[in-house]
């Protein structure tokens, strides 16, 4: 009864191969640093090893003036000595997938004979999701830039400029000088006027000009005339079809944490989000050392110390957005001053027959 | 005595089933390895929990419950 770990970076296998095939692995990029596996394991195999900050792709990807976090910043950045922020005593885990179960970000997943505890009905799992309807969505990429996870890719394809022009510039060559103003000052460079004596003369790229008139009225002998397709047509020929915005809305659901930035931001209420866990988050502001450990890890940019006033004026309190925050409690782990307090009141999980395993869910209610 | 279990403290993860002395000599590729369907074995892992099959076959040695993890299996 041998388990076998392999290492691959800062990732990792557990094996198990009697009776069934196991494997536990761990997702370092995916791991919030949370500790509830920490505190589920009926083995105490697991230790939360190294904080370090949630990598960030748009917001600033370091704040913290905490000294043990600001040494890990240092390993993070250099990627080949930076440590994963789990470890697992391979010969003291029995395999049974309790961390995969309690995992709110899942970097922990139990496979059995190739398949998910997930997947697996037996199992309790934790109820969340994270989904944007393309039907509604308006692709503004909203959701993109303020997803804390750099999770969500939204595609768009944007309608062909020239097919939003209602209007067309003709110009008349009797009058036309060949001055050369109107290609000058065109916005869309969409006019090339040839001044060769003899042979003048003076073209207009229909599928650049944007009809924005500028030519007009910049012709000192009113050679240009405006043809505006909306009126002299009688009626507007914009196709609609043309005109919309296509595109895919993507969740990458491996490190989606599901904590709804993208469902509160969005304009068109395209995005729902359904979070596991219920609860408060609690910050004691005369405990604060405003040290900003909690904003480094916490997985969801909900916690910020509000803008300075200032040059070198920084906040001296901390503010939340509670509605993005997940419970998970990463915050309150990585605070020196123990200023933070998380408390899960309701767990939303599948049912299953096995006490131990509602007593492990629980368990992370207090 | 009696082997037991209870599987509302079973978490499934199938130790005891390894670490029995009696499975690994009726199915040996069961302790070395590559799993074990039979129902000649003590015990195995249904649905994800713990049960019994072959029970008369217990020599009471006890390996099962020193590994256990929960206290889900045991002598009585």
């Amino acid at each position: 009864m041998v388990n076998v770990k392999e290492i691959e970076g800062k990732n990792f296998n557990i094996k198990r191969s009697a009776e069934e095939d196991r494997i536990l692995s761990f997702k370092d990029h995916v791991c919030i640093g949370c500790g509830l596996c920490e505190a589920t394991c009926p083995v105490e195999a697991i230790c939360l090893d190294e904080v370090a900050p949630i990598e960030r792709k748009y917001t600033e990807t370091y704040f913290s003036g905490h000294e043990k976090i600001a040494q890990n910043y240092a390993l993070f950045k250099n990627d080949n000595e930076a440590k994963a922020k789990l470890c697992i005593a391979e010969d003291k885990c029995v395999l049974c997938g309790m961390c995969s179960g309690v995992c709110p970000a899942g970097a922990l997943e139990l496979t059995i004979g190739g398949v998910s505890i997930k997947e697996n009905e037996a199992y309790p799992s934790l109820v969340t999701s994270a989904e944007i309807d393309e039907d509604k969505c308006l692709f503004c990429k909203k959701c993109e830039a303020a997803c804390p996870r750099a999770s969500i890719t939204i595609d768009r394809t944007l309608p062909n400029r020239a097919d939003l022009v209602t209007g067309e510039i003709e110009v008349c060559e009797d009058e036309c000088i060949y001055c050369g103003a109107c290609a000058e000052l065109c916005p869309a460079e969409a006019i090339v006027v040839d001044k060769t004596t003899g042979e003048e003369s003076i073209v207009i790229d229909k599928e650049k000009c944007v009809y924005c008139l500028v030519c007009k009225k910049a012709c000192p002998v009113n050679a240009i005339k405006a043809v505006c397709r909306s009126c002299s047509y009688g009626e507007y020929d914009l196709d609609p079809a043309k005109a919309a915005i296509t595109g895919n809305a993507i969740i990458d659901n491996e490190t989606c944490i599901k904590c709804g930035w993208c469902e509160g931001v969005c304009p068109a209420d395209a995005a729902t989000v359904k979070q596991a866990f219920k609860g408060t988050l609690e910050i004691d502001e005369e405990k604060c050392g405003t040290c900003g450990a909690c904003i480094d890890v916490c997985p969801c940019n909900v916690l910020s110390f509000p803008k300075s006033s200032g040059p070198g004026d920084r906040g001296t309190h901390l503010v939340k957005e509670e509605d993005y925050c997940i419970h998970c409690g990463a915050c309150a782990k990585a605070c020196p001053n123990g200023a933070l307090t998380v408390t899960r009141t309701d767990i939303d999980y599948t049912p299953t027959s096995s006490k131990s395993w509602i007593a492990a869910f629980e368990a992370l209610k207090n | 005595m009696e082997l037991k279990v209870d599987q509302d403290k079973c978490l499934g993860c199938g130790v005891c089933v390894i670490a029995c002395p009696v499975n690994a000599s009726i199915s040996p590729e069961n302790a070395g390895g590559h799993g074990s369907k039979t129902t000649e074995t003590i015990m195995m892992v249904e649905n994800g929990f713990i049960k019994l099959f072959s029970v008369d076959k217990c020599d009471k040695c006890g390996t099962c419950q020193m590994f256990c993890p929960t206290e889900a299996i045991w002598l009585e």
